[in-house]
């Protein structure tokens, strides 16, 4: 079944965080980066939980390319990555429940996120363990990276603050209920906030990739 | 049997996956499970005592509680009964859950020992809209506030009025009518019910 492709670790590491950076150029992932980046930290435990999930099926995947049949690749894939995603989940559930019930549904939900899918059939199906565990790390760096920028945007625009925990919370801006100007919008946490920043990142990216083309 | 052959040649990648894999989950599964049903308690356990604080413990009935659900169907709850210092009855709690505007809505309610008063609720899963239907949420807020001490029976909400006066009318959160009224749905769909079973049971007099 497996085609050998040529790309090296280079090619996978650069072209995941920035040529083919999942949710600003291949626009994949957009589910996950619409819903949960209210707050900072809910995107980059998002953003870890897929990391983790792309390296380990890529590896899986990558393992076992030679003995994959054309007809069952998808159902493999599909079995691979729903393992990982379970483990993941319940690593929240055990270890950070907080978070595990604010995310909600979208870390199962990665099981169908197509940048995994993506990966392991365009990549990790056609190249060796280091090329396809580097791109693994590299696409999910580049889709947690955007969704951390994202969400600072929403969460320091909707309260004025950036808050890791309840005591290591960093101001931005200075509300006006603790005595600074700033209003809150609080249309910043809710759907139209998201789809408003994330087509002006959009924008800016391509200003950016056009002016160089 | 050429097609058995057939079957196996073609599928024992995906056969030998499925149970390495189903191993790997149960692992992983017996490693963690008891600590996620630690978490599961330690957090009712935690919001429950903030609305009976002289319950020490919470411990299940050993008789079930059934209620109807909102198709007619009989649907289990668990009941918890608060108990102090001294082992006597403090109040009672229970997890209920019901339609929200987002999603659903699961919610810890207590009620004092006679089970006649309402000593509040605290949300333990939301997706309520940010700002509006999440205020639900907020500890001590003019909405939960309307619960403490209002009487354990039939609920309504009204938009406007005083919510400072305790009793069965709840004031809606302002642009949240649908969030306001699924948790007034919600208590009205178990609180009675569970009156009853309890009186029924010979657990209340």
């Amino acid at each position: 079944m497996s085609k050998e492709n040529t790309m090296t670790v280079g090619q996978a590491f650069i072209g995941g965080v920035w040529t083919e950076i999942p949710v600003l150029r291949l626009m994949l992932g957009l589910c996950p980066t619409l819903a949960v980046t209210t707050s900072v930290k809910a995107g980059l435990t998002m953003g870890l939980c897929v990391i983790f999930v792309l390296i380990c099926s890529n590896f899986v995947v990558s393992s076992m390319r030679h003995l994959l049949k054309p007809h069952l690749r998808i159902m493999i894939f599909t079995l691979t990555i729903a393992v990982f995603v379970t483990i993941a989940d319940m690593y929240l559930k055990a270890f950070q429940p907080v978070m595990s019930e604010k995310l909600g549904p979208y870390i199962p939900l990665i099981i169908v996120n197509c940048i995994i899918i993506c990966r392991a059939e365009a990549c990790a199906a056609q190249n060796g363990l280091l090329v396809s565990v580097v791109d693994g790390f590299a696409m999910g760096l580049g889709f947690t990276i955007v969704l951390c920028f994202l969400a600072s945007i929403r969460e320091v625009l909707a309260t004025g603050c950036i808050t890791f925990s309840p005591t290591l919370v960093l101001t931005i801006l200075k509300p006006v209920e603790a005595g600074g100007w700033f209003t809150p919008w609080a249309s910043m946490l809710m759907p139209i906030g998201a789809f408003v920043t994330l087509g002006l990142m959009l924008a800016a990216v391509n200003q950016i990739a056009g002016k160089k083309s | 049997m050429s097609n058995l052959k057939l079957f196996f040649r073609e599928s024992w990648l995906l056969l030998v996956s499925s149970v390495l894999f189903g191993g790997l989950l149960a692992l992983t599964d017996a490693a963690w499970r008891p600590r996620i049903q630690q978490n599961e308690i330690n957090k009712f356990s935690n919001l429950a005592r903030t609305l009976l604080p002289a319950a020490e413990t919470f411990e299940h009935l050993a008789d079930p509680i059934q209620i109807p659900d909102d198709k007619g169907r009989p649907m289990l709850v668990d009941v918890r009964r608060g108990l102090d210092a001294s082992g006597a009855c403090a109040g009672w709690a229970f997890v209920c859950e019901g339609s929200g505007f987002a999603d659903k809505i699961k919610l810890v309610v207590c009620v004092d020992a006679k089970f006649e008063i309402l000593t509040g609720f605290q949300v333990l899963a939301s997706n309520e809209t940010p700002g509006f239907g999440d205020k639900i949420t907020i500890q001590n807020g003019f909405y939960q506030a309307q619960y403490k001490g209002a009487p354990a029976e039939r609920l309504t909400l009204h938009k406007a009025g005083d919510s400072k006066l305790i009793d069965s009318e709840i004031i809606a959160i302002t642009g949240a009518t649908v969030t306001s009224q699924a948790v007034v749905d919600i208590l009205n769909a178990y609180v009675t019910p569970i009156k009853e079973q309890l009186r029924q049971k010979g657990f209340l007099q």
